[in-house]
This record gives C-alpha cells, sequence and structure tokens, in this order.
C-alpha cells in the first residue's frame, strides 16, 4: 500500500502541537493533569493463511491473507495501545482531554478535546483507518507514474508477434490454452503489489460560545484516501484484465453553524463546502496482448480466433473533482396545546467541471461527425464539449407537526421533499469508441436523470393506560422521475405499533406493516434509449421490472421482548421478518424475504462480575426470474431461467466480565459467524438455456474469534496484562474459489484475501499516573 | 406533487384543524398540567424535576444530598453536570434534576419519596433533561422515533455511572448501546463484507442521530446518499454518464450494516445487476455453476470476481465520452 505523504504527518503533528500548547496553557490556569491510563504493548502476531491456488507464487507459505488485517493493524512489534491524559480543573470550569489508540500504527487514532464548560470548546479527532483488499496481487504491469501502467515495449512486442504467428498457422488455434501458454512466462515473473487503501482523516470542531446571542459552532474536516484497490481494464469482452486503480482524494469540507435557542423556540442554521480533488485523474495502462494500436471490427473477441486488433492502451477516467455547497435551517417550536413542530429546509448545489478526456488514445481510430466527416478522437478538441459542466440542485424540505390530547392521545404529522433537480447541459456525441477499439458510428447524448420524491405521515398514538401504548400511522410516499422508466410510483404504508410495559419487568415492543406501491401510468422500457439520438427499439425485455420502481407489496414485522428475571439477569428475544412481493413484474426481482430471530441473555453473577450469551440467525432469500435473449428479447418461454439466492447465517456471541476479582480482571469475549448460501438455478428444458446447473457455494464464510484479556493489579499505578485473539476465518465464494492467475479473457490480481487462521498474544503494562 | 399526496395534505391539514381547538383549551407546556404527568418539556429544571419531588417538599441543598449518597459526587467528576457551570445554571445542585427532597430526608426509607428519576415515566425524564438539552444533537428529538417508542434519555445515557468515554452511556460504546435493542444489526457487523465498525473506526453515531432528525432513518444528512457521499465522495458527482438507480439510492444494491457478498451487495454479481437488466445477449445470459473459476476453459469472465464490474468498471457513473455504458 502505497505510503500517504504530507497529510500522514500533518494531522498528528497539529493534534500534538495544540495538545502541547493547550497543556501549559492548561496547567498554568492550576489545572491538573493525569496520565491514566497509559497502556504498553508488544505483539506477536501468526497468520496461517489457507491458500487457493497459487501455481504462480514464489513462497507461498508466508503470504498473508489480508482479510486479516482488513481494518486494523496487528503485526508483530511494539504498539502503544492506549494513551488517556486528561486535566482535572479545581474550579470545575475547564476541561481538557487527550486520548491515543494504537499511536504507532496503521490504525492510530488520536483524540483531544479542550474546553470550557457552556463556554468554548475545540475538539480535534485524528483517525487512520486501513483497508486492505487483497496482498501479492499478480500485476503485470510496471507503475511507472501516476495512472500509468506499463509493460515493456519488448514484452507487448513479442506477445503481440506470437499470437500473430499462432493466427497465421490457425486462427481457432488463438484460444485459452494458447493464451494461458504465452502469459505463463510473465505472470511467473510478474510483480506483486499488496493493495489496499488507508484514509487519513481530520475533524476539528470548534465550539465558539455565544456571540451575539447565538451559539456558534465550526467543523472543519480533511481526508486524504491513498493506495490501490482493485479495478476491471477491460478491452473488450475476450480481454479483460483486472488491474488496480490508483487512488490519491482529498476531500475537505468547512461548515459554519449558528444556532439560538429559546424555552419555546430554537433555531440553526448554516452553510457547508465540501470539495472532492482526485490527484489522479487518468489511468493509462497497456493492453498486455498488443503493443501497436489498430481497431477491430467489434472490439468484443480480441485477441482470438476471429480478431486479434485493438488498441496498445486503455484509457479510463477516474473520478472527476466534484464540489458541494450546501444551506441549511432547521426551525423548532413549542406552542399553546402542547403542540410542538420541527422542520428544515436545504439547499444544496453539486457541481462537476471536469475536463473531457478525448473519445480514445488509439490513434488507428477514425472519428465520423454529425455530418459525416472523419475527425481525430485522440484530440479532445473535436469533442462536442470541453467540460462536463454538470450541476444538480437539491432542494430539501421536511416538517413533522405534532399534538397531545385528550390526556392519552398523541398526533404527529411529516412531510419529507426532497427534489433532486439535475441541471446538466445534455451533450451530444456522434458516436464513441467502444472498448478502446473501434468507432461505434452511434449519437448518444448524455441524460440527466432526475428525481423528487415526498412522503406524507399521519401518525396516531394511544397511551391505552400507563403500561401500553398503541400507534396506528399511513404513510404516502410518491417518486416522480424524469427520463425513467416510470413517471411516477405512489406507495401507501400502514403500521400498527403496540408497545407494553403490563406484565411486571417485561417489555414487549411490536409492530406490523404493509405498504403497497403502484406505477402511476405506464411502464417505459423504451426509457433505455433517451441516451440514443436515434431511439431504436428498446432490447430490455419487455416484461422487465425495475425493482426500484415495480409495483409491489410489503410485510414488515418487528417483536422485541425484554424479560427482567429477579435483578441479576436478562432476556430478549427478538424477531423481525420482511417480505417484499414483486407478483406483477413479469420478469426482474420477483421477492425478497428477510427473517432475523435472536435470544440474548445476561447475568451479573455478581458486583463486577458479569457473563451473557447471544444467538442470532437470519435467512435472506431473493428470487430472480429472467430470460436468456440473443439478438431480440426472446418471447420463447423456455428460455426462461429462474434463481433462489439463500443466505441463512448464524451468529453466537459470549462475553465474560471480571473487573472485580481481587487484582485480576478478565474479560473473554467469543463470535462465531456462520453463513450457509445456496444458489438454486433452474431452467426448463428444451430452451437456450436448456440446463441450469446450481451454486452450492454462494459465498459460504466461517469467522470463528476468541478474545480474552486478563490484567493483574501490581500496584494501585501499575498493572500488567496478557491479550489473546484467535481468529479462524474461512470463505468459499464462487466468485473466487479456484481462481488462477489467467482465466479465459481474463488476466487476474489473483489477491490473496481468503481463509485464515491467526493468533495474537500480547504482553502489557498499565500505568496510571 | 401528485393527487395522492395532496390528498394526504388536505386530510393532515383537517385533522390538524379539527383537533387543535380541543387541545388549545390545555394548560401550555410546563404549567399545571405538564407537572402532573403531561409529556410536554418543562421551561425550567426544576419545573420538570418536580415530577419526581414529594409534594410539599423543599430544597436542602446538595451538601445534604451528599451527607448520605458520598459516593455521587465522584460520578460527576469530568462530566458538565460536575462543573462550575452547571451550578450556575442549575442554582439547586442535585435537586435541579432530582426537586425538591426535604420530604425524603425527613424520611429515606419511603419509596414513594425516592427523587429516583427511574420512577418518572419516559416522557416525563426525557422533560428533565431537555429542560437544558433541547439544541444541538436533541434539536429533533420531539417526535423523533425513539421518542414515539417511549424511549428516554435515561434509556441509553447514564448520569452517575456512565461506562462510555463519550456521551455518558450506559454500555461502554454506542455500538453496543444501540444493540440492546438492534441485534439484527449487531449480527450484521460480524459479516464478511463490513464497515469498520466491529473494529471501531466507525460507530453508529457516525451515521445516525438517535435523538432524531429531519431524514428517513435518523442519518445524520438530508438523505442516505448524502450520508453515503460524506465519505464516499468521489461517488458524489453528477456525473457525465449516470447510473440512474445510484442516484435514486446507495442501498439499492449495497447493504450498509454488513453482507456475506462482496462490497456490501444485497446480491452477488452479477444476479444483482440482472434484477434490471434482462437485455438482449449477455445481460440476459445466465451464468451457472459452468462459468465458475473452477471450470478452467468454461469459466466466464462475467461471473468471475468482480462480475459484471469486470467489464463495466465505472457502475457509480463515468465522466468519459466513450462510456455510455459505465465502462471506464
Amino acid at each position: 500500500m502505497a505510503e500517504n505523504r504530507k497529510h500522514a504527518i500533518f494531522a498528528p503533528a497539529l493534534l500534538l502541537l495544540g495538545g502541547l500548547l493547550l497543556s501549559p496553557a492548561a496547567g498554568a490556569q492550576g489545572m491538573v493533569f493525569h496520565l491514566d491510563p497509559l497502556v504498553l504493548e508488544i505483539l506477536e502476531t501468526d497468520v496461517d493463511s489457507e491458500l487457493d491456488t497459487f501455481q504462480f507464487r514464489d513462497n507461498p507459505s508466508r503470504v498473508e491473507s489480508a482479510k486479516f488485517s482488513e481494518y486494523r493493524d496487528l503485526k508483530s512489534g511494539f504498539r502503544l495501545r492506549e494513551l488517556h491524559l486528561w486535566g482535572e480543573d479545581p474550579d470545575g470550569d475547564r476541561y481538557f482531554d487527550f486520548r491515543g489508540e494504537n499511536v504507532g500504527r496503521q490504525d492510530a487514532r488520536l483524540g483531544l478535546q479542550y474546553g470550557t464548560w457552556g463556554g468554548w470548546s475545540l475538539d480535534v479527532d485524528y483517525n487512520k483507518i486501513v483497508h486492505r483488499f487483497g496482498n501479492r496481487a499478480l500485476f503485470l504491469w510496471n507503475i511507472t507514474g501516476p495512472g500509468r501502467f506499463e509493460i515493456p515495449d519488448p514484452v507487448q512486442a513479442q506477445i503481440q508477434g506470437a499470437i500473430e504467428q499462432q493466427r497465421a498457422i490457425s486462427p481457432g488455434s488463438v484460444n485459452y490454452a494458447f493464451l494461458l501458454g504465452l502469459l505463463t512466462p510473465y505472470l511467473d515473473a510478474a510483480n506483486t503489489l499488496d493493495i489496499g487503501l488507508r484514509r487519513d482523516r481530520t475533524d476539528v470542531g470548534l465550539d465558539l460560545g455565544t456571540l451575539g446571542g447565538l451559539g456558534w459552532r465550526l467543523e472543519l474536516q480533511h481526508e486524504n484516501r491513498n493506495g490501490l484497490r482493485p479495478y476491471g481494464g477491460s478491452f473488450g469482452f475476450g480481454n479483460a484484465p483486472e488491474i488496480v486503480e490508483p487512488i490519491d482524494y482529498d476531500t475537505s469540507s468547512a461548515e459554519l453553524r449558528g444556532e439560538w435557542s429559546a424555552k419555546r423556540a430554537g433555531l440553526q442554521f448554516g452553510y457547508r463546502y465540501s470539495q472532492f480533488e482526485n490527484n489522479i485523474s487518468t489511468l493509462i495502462w497497456d493492453n498486455p496482448f498488443r503493443a501497436t494500436d489498430s481497431t477491430d471490427p467489434i472490439a468484443y473477441t480480441a485477441p482470438g480466433g476471429g480478431s486479434i486488433g485493438g488498441a496498445a492502451m486503455g484509457f479510463a477516467d477516474l473520478a472527476p473533482d466534484n464540489h458541494a455547497n450546501l444551506a441549511f435551517v432547521n426551525g423548532r417550536a413549542r406552542f399553546a396545546g402542547n403542540w410542538h413542530a420541527t422542520g428544515r429546509a436545504s439547499y444544496q448545489v453539486l457541481t462537476q467541471d471536469d475536463p473531457l478526456l478525448p473519445y480514445t488514445l488509439n490513434s488507428a481510430i477514425v472519428g465520423v461527425d454529425f455530418d459525416g466527416s472523419p475527425f481525430d478522437p485522440t484530440d479532445p478538441a473535436n469533442l462536442p464539449a470541453r467540460n462536463a459542466d454538470n450541476e444538480v440542485t437539491v432542494l430539501n424540505l421536511a416538517a413533522d407537526v405534532g399534538t397531545t390530547f385528550a390526556d392519552r392521545f398523541d398526533l404527529d404529522f411529516r412531510y419529507r421533499y426532497y427534489d433532486y433537480d439535475n441541471d446538466s447541459r445534455r451533450i451530444a456525441f456522434p458516436g464513441y469508441v467502444r472498448f478502446h477499439g473501434v468507432w461505434e458510428e452511434i449519437g448518444r447524448i448524455s441524460v440527466p436523470y432526475a428525481y423528487r420524491r415526498e412522503s406524507a405521515a399521519v401518525e396516531l398514538g394511544w397511551e391505552i393506560n400507563p403500561t401500553s401504548d398503541l400507534e396506528l400511522a399511513y404513510e404516502l410516499r410518491s417518486w416522480d422521475r424524469e427520463f425513467r422508466e416510470t413517471e411516477g410510483t405512489d406507495e401507501d404504508a400502514v403500521r400498527l405499533t403496540f408497545d407494553t410495559r403490563a406484565i411486571p419487568n417485561l417489555t414487549l415492543r411490536t409492530s406490523y406493516e404493509i405498504g403497497d406501491r403502484s406505477i402511476d401510468g405506464s411502464y417505459r422500457t423504451a426509457a433505455q434509449e433517451e441516451s440514443f439520438l436515434a431511439h431504436g427499439e428498446p432490447n430490455n425485455h419487455p416484461g422487465m421490472r425495475k425493482f426500484l420502481q415495480a409495483a409491489r407489496e410489503y410485510h414488515l414485522w418487528n417483536v422485541m421482548a425484554m424479560y427482567l428475571i429477579g435483578d441479576s439477569m436478562s432476556l430478549t428475544v427478538t424477531a423481525q421478518g420482511r417480505d417484499e412481493e414483486y407478483d406483477r413484474s413479469q420478469f426482474g426481482l420477483r421477492d425478497a424475504e428477510e427473517l432475523n430471530y435472536g435470544i440474548d441473555l445476561g447475568r451479573a453473577l455478581r458486583p463486577g462480575m458479569h457473563v451473557n450469551v447471544f444467538a442470532n440467525r437470519e435467512e435472506i432469500d431473493y428470487r430472480l426470474l429472467s430470460r436468456q435473449s440473443g439478438a431480440t428479447p426472446s418471447t420463447d418461454p423456455r428460455n426462461d431461467w429462474s434463481g433462489d439466492f439463500e443466505d441463512v447465517t448464524d451468529t453466537v456471541g459470549l462475553g465474560f466480565t471480571c473487573d472485580g476479582c481481587g487484582r485480576w480482571e478478565l474479560q473473554v469475549q467469543g463470535r462465531w459467524s456462520q453463513t450457509e448460501g445456496d444458489l438454486d438455478l433452474f431452467s426448463p428444458p428444451g430452451g437456450t438455456p436448456d440446463l441450469a446447473f446450481d451454486i452450492p457455494n454462494y459465498d459460504d464464510v466461517e469467522l470463528l474469534q476468541l478474545d480474552a484479556r486478563l490484567d493483574y493489579r501490581i500496584s494501585e499505578r501499575v498493572s500488567a496484562g496478557v491479550w489473546w485473539l484467535w481468529e479462524d476465518y474461512d470463505i468459499d465464494s464462487f466468485l473466487t474459489r479456484g481462481l488462477v492467475p489467467y482465466l479465459p479473457a481474463a488476466p487476474l490480481l489473483d489477491l490473496v484475501n481468503g481463509g485464515y487462521e491467526a493468533h495474537v498474544v500480547g504482553l502489557n503494562m498499565k500505568f496510571r499516573l | 406533487m401528485r393527487r395522492g399526496s395532496l390528498q394526504v395534505l388536505i386530510l393532515a391539514g383537517g385533522v390538524l384543524l379539527a383537533f387543535s381547538p380541543l387541545s388549545s383549551h390545555r394548560p401550555a407546556a410546563g404549567g399545571p398540567v405538564a407537572a402532573q404527568g403531561e409529556t410536554a418539556p418543562a421551561a425550567e429544571p426544576e419545573v420538570a424535576a418536580a415530577h419526581v419531588a414529594a409534594p410539599g417538599a423543599t430544597y436542602v441543598g446538595s451538601e445534604t444530598c451528599l451527607g448520605c449518597h458520598d459516593t455521587l459526587d465522584a460520578t460527576l467528576a469530568r462530566t458538565p453536570h460536575g462543573s462550575r457551570h452547571f451550578l450556575e445554571i442549575g442554582v439547586h445542585g442535585c435537586e435541579t434534576c432530582h426537586g425538591p427532597g426535604s420530604v425524603h430526608v425527613e424520611d429515606p426509607d419511603v419509596e414513594a419519596h425516592q427523587p429516583s428519576l427511574e420512577r418518572l415515566s419516559a416522557q416525563q425524564q426525557t422533560a428533565v433533561c431537555r429542560s437544558c438539552h433541547d439544541g444541538r444533537e436533541q434539536f429533533f428529538w420531539e417526535g423523533s422515533k425513539h421518542a414515539r417508542r417511549d424511549l428516554s434519555c435515561l434509556t441509553c445515557h447514564s448520569i452517575h455511572s456512565a461506562q462510555s468515554n463519550d456521551g455518558q452511556l450506559r454500555l461502554a460504546s454506542d455500538v453496543e448501546q444501540c444493540a440492546t435493542c438492534h441485534k439484527d444489526v449487531r449480527a450484521e457487523t460480524w459479516k464478511s463484507s463490513h464497515h469498520p465498525i466491529r473494529e471501531g473506526k466507525i460507530t453508529c453515531a457516525d451515521c445516525h442521530n438517535p435523538h432524531g432528525g429531519p431524514a428517513e432513518k435518523m442519518v445524520r444528512a438530508d438523505s442516505v446518499n448524502d450520508l453515503c457521499y460524506s465519505c464516499h465522495t468521489e461517488k458524489r458527482g453528477p456525473f457525465l454518464w449516470e447510473h440512474a438507480p445510484v442516484r435514486e439510492s446507495c442501498l439499492t444494491c449495497h447493504t450498509p450494516h454488513g453482507s456475506n457478498h462482496a462490497k456490501l451487495q444485497r446480491v452477488a454479481v452479477p444476479y444483482l445487476c440482472q434484477q434490471c437488466h434482462a437485455n438482449t445477449r449477455h445481460p440476459s445470459t445466465l451464468y451457472d455453476a459452468r462459468n465458475l473459476p473452477t471450470e478452467g476453459p468454461t469459466a466466464s469472465n462475467r461471473l468471475v470476481e468482480r462480475g459484471c464490474v469486470n467489464c463495466h468498471s465505472a457502475v457509480h457513473g463515468s465522466n468519459h465520452p466513450s462510456s455510455p455504458y459505465l465502462a471506464h
């Protein structure tokens, strides 16, 4: 993972400097400081990764699964596990609090809070977050610059030459086996990369106290995200290498907020600006199979028997810089008659105006303009526009008005309005370059999708008696869309809620909701043609209903019972279910069911000693119906196929704490989580497909974790402890099980991010100074 | 606005008008009725705390309280309630929240006279706290989901025995605190694909404001997408070529609390995409066990590893003139 630059040093240095500057100042004013605790720890870590197929690895036995350290840094060595420096003000006016976790590690976190109670305050949070995707990725390219991945020209030329030679002998022999053999020596010698991101995030909040009758707060935020993540660098169906995307993002934002508060009313208002900058805006990568530019008739099959043409380089536009401006006003008020009202109005402008890249870098391609004249598609001057010039405005309104009446009733009205209005101009292009390989003379035009959604709800609550409440609610959710299959949808939802504590020591919470969504007008499959200058026949199946817009009925229910058994034991039973039915969709998502139930038991064995266990099961079941088509949408039901996607996840946990066992403190936690995924596929015989083969390992996952911490108090100020973490993780994903560095038409990164067994032992000393 | 929502608004307005004369005869919040247990917050802490005080009780001062409850003062140290500022705005010390204690002092064993807030209804407990905490994070409490389900401040917070570093929570972290009810979410965080919640790098309260908010699911933004963009800013766009469902909701494809499929996907690729795309040729093609990575020559690059996204890399939107199909 690429090391971050100045920011990584800047933020903690700022924090440290702030701490140093503030602490003497605080001390000079009589604040007494404590370092409690300071925990130093030595870790010894052993990770035994479960490796899949690594025919090209040099020394697979020592490759660590990135999953173990996905979001943490537990490598062997020293760490300052915890640091807490805090000040005690004898006058009770001020506070000072400095915390550090995992100092010296890639997942460190530092926090500073300093201020006066009821007056001004400063809080700073510096959070380092790692996100590792995979270790030892096989990468044919050399990273020669920001956003530039190259394969040495002689290598490219040699591979291209070999393919041309083989094709001349027999076009049909340019197949998977041949290409695998051709690439293997290069894959054997390929670079290896550890792929992941590092986020350095700093949040600063400054409460300025009361100025001019208003409370003011300034918030500043900066985050740098740096590293590599997997990316698709496709040159067509026949050559879709998996590459990496270089990431170097800076996001900065500032918000100034004012608040006015009175006994019966309050007002918040503010302005927020946010800016995203991508320091690597384009990505260029060499085609492993070609050294020279050429065109390809369809850019779908190369390299293969049909074609070996295409571009020498791929060319991607990475996330463009963007800006967001937000102004908001929040209000609250209480009126006579127990009425209350809260509301929010905000207006946001989102803009993005990055320069547009040329159609391609492939110098062999000739573009054809609207008038039929040829042009050079590698020259951005030949684009119809030089910049994206995208702008969206969002008007958001929300209001909640409620009251209580007749002693036992309450009534609440809610309204939300969110208007995502895309004001971007539509840019018409005479065509585009498909897969870097061929000019496609099909006029396209950008589509500024927009939508507006509203919801209006009324909720009536009845306090049946002091221990039981019943609520009936109705909500109407409406969507209006532009350029989509539906112009509008309406969803009616009714919810009944009943909560009671009528039985001593038992709290019961229940709710049931039913919803029905209908399409306003017709479903327009032809909406997919909005991006074509000349609309043709849509090629999505006319029976397909995109589930976001489809008519549906859903049921949602929830039960939770919490029971206190005596003074020392609690039992909680929960169950939730959701069932979405898309019966009126001929194809697409037809049904989505989720069922979740669990039990928790907690018991205080004696003061300072507590044990708890829980078990939870979740069953998710999605059903999809589709129809396979050739060049035109099929009308033959024998071409149907269906999928039943099932995930059953069991999670079991236990915890034991003893912090009152003489000089000893013990904490034990265990977690076991297992998912059995199963994908049942079916297709009736006689069509295409005429058979379907199930996928039993539809992402089967198991994680077992034991975490035990034992501390011994040597004296009032010093403790010694040992920490042991054991994890056993196993994943059998149908998408990655058995991956090799080259599958047909796809050189893959072949990441090491699968199962592992890990032991971490830590010895620590804790000081209270 | 279409017909349906207009009807609801008219209905809502009608009900509003119908009920307002009825309720307008009731005394104002903080008045005598409120003192007898109505839901409206009181104007002053002392008035709100009157719920818990025994009838006829008078203030005795914090020193009297600490004469017996001698450990409680320490529990407030380094908290706002132990500061001098608190004494300035809550002039009665302990009795600012607990109400006048003279009757309790006279006979401490009478349970009915013990000024514990735990004896109050949820609304009454909340009224005591909200007599000060009615702005900032708590601005939208009234009418919020948790308020309507009869939760009080004390459901999650403890003034005298807080276990968390921040927020004076009853449990050590907000993740643990939220999990006392939201156990399904707790289980989801243990799935293979997850946000770094269980690693402690983000918490529930980073995305949700449990005290309520004007947006759905109490998220700290105007919409789910606006919330997601606060970290995933690169996906904010707007792009030259948009993928419409991305703009409508990230939840179309992702489940934020955890998934066993890569990238927090609700359903694994390519089937996730095929829920909407049954287009001619490859989008509607059945990919099954014959196309798995283990199958060698018949493995399909439209199924393995990243599925459709192997080619449609810019699935969240693209700025490339040659990328109407979100390829690069």
